[in-house]
């Protein structure tokens, strides 16, 4: 799999394009959380994080309390990050439907343009029937 | 297929593993944050200077520990029902193909048409081609249409074995005495490899699962084909 290196190419060059994603580790939140490959999950991370910070300082500035700060702090990364996750993530799934049935139709125009299943035609049909 | 030393999830080729990469998603952040919230307990636990020797009884506290997990419960559960009585949605499928195991290879055959049956071995590392998969590759690959639905019956000659495709989301037992049926549908066409997921024996990790999905029209052609040969 790899690529026979050129005459002139330097001699440690071992890696093909395959190969290079081992060089390459992904960044994980914990060792488990992609946060690069994982869609919605590095805004949710960075919107909890935001929410965090402004909560704590926020309840800090109120009371001067350092570890009940810190504790809404968490509270508040917690819920926020959760709130981000749930509408990225409802938002995303019904962005792939929309593609999914966009792409079927593209197909359908395709396949059934000028046939009698052509749904442009029977759409024309019903309007000029109306 | 899996590129080397990867941990995660392959792409999906089917809607099934879809949906299953998008609840493991969800289910890994719900982890997360668990796990986050876990560790700021501890680290609070361990810096405090507070010691109460005299509680008697946490009556709000035992309110909260009790009812959040079983709404963390209820928020994983009710996808993954979703995805599990998907899985089981038995569509009228356009092709039945028979998967059953032996010690070690696969056979395959498809009742559709009439004695259209072969084996599948491992190719052996002195056979390969360059650019092919060491351990991966296999004899016979077995050629199906892409955006079909299709019936895999799945069961065992000898002992039991296990016939799964990562990227179809496909894992099911194979049973001797046992028929199990599968589901496989893929979206875009290519070559997804499986392995044997079941102890069968010495050569258990050298009987692979090659899948190549095509087009359509190239499936019949390619079924006319071995009717010829």
């Amino acid at each position: 799999m790899a690529a026979v290196p050129e005459p002139d190419e330097p001699a440690k060059r071992k890696g093909s394009c395959t190969s290079l994603r081992s060089y390459w580790k992904p960044f994980k939140l914990l060792g488990i959380l992609d946060v690069e490959n994982i869609p919605c999950a590095r805004d949710s991370i960075l919107y909890g994080s935001l929410g965090s910070v402004v909560a704590g300082f926020g309840h800090f500035l109120l009371t001067s309390r350092i570890r009940r700060s810190c504790d809404v702090g968490v509270g508040g990364f917690i819920l926020v990050t959760l709130g981000c996750w749930f509408h990225c993530r409802y938002n995303y799934a019904k962005q792939k439907i929309q593609q999914r049935i966009t792409r079927q139709g593209m197909k359908n125009k395709l396949l059934y343009e000028g046939t009698h299943l052509d749904p442009e035609r029977k759409q024309n049909n019903g309007n000029s029937s109306n | 297929m899996a590129a080397p030393a990867q941990l995660g999830l392959q792409n999906a080729a089917s809607p099934i593993m879809e949906e299953l990469i998008a609840f493991h998603d969800h289910a890994l952040m719900i982890i997360f944050l668990i796990s986050s919230l876990v560790l700021y307990i501890i680290s609070l636990m361990l810096t405090t200077k507070l010691t109460h020797t005299s509680t008697m009884n946490a009556q709000e506290i035992e309110m909260i520990w009790t009812i959040l997990p079983a709404m963390i419960l209820i928020m994983i559960a009710l996808p993954s029902l979703r995805i599990l009585y998907m899985t089981d949605e038995f569509n009228k499928p356009y092709l039945t193909l028979k998967a059953i195991g032996h010690q070690w290879y696969w056979s395959y055959e498809y009742s559709d048409y009439e004695d259209l049956a072969f084996d599948s071995y491992i190719m052996p590392t002195y056979f390969l081609e360059p650019g092919e998969f060491r351990l991966l590759e296999v004899d016979n690959r077995t050629t199906l249409p892409m955006e079909a639905d299709i019936r895999v019956l799945i069961s065992s000659q000898d002992v039991l074995h296990s016939w799964a495709v990562p990227s179809l989301g496909v894992k099911t037992d194979a049973i001797p005495g046992r028929l199990n049926q599968a589901m496989v549908a893929s979206m875009r066409p290519g070559l997804y490899y499986g392995q044997c997921s079941e102890i069968c024996g010495s050569n258990h990790s050298f009987m692979p699962i090659v899948l190549e999905f095509i087009y359509f029209q190239d499936f019949e052609v390619w079924a006319s084909y071995l009717y010829i040969v």
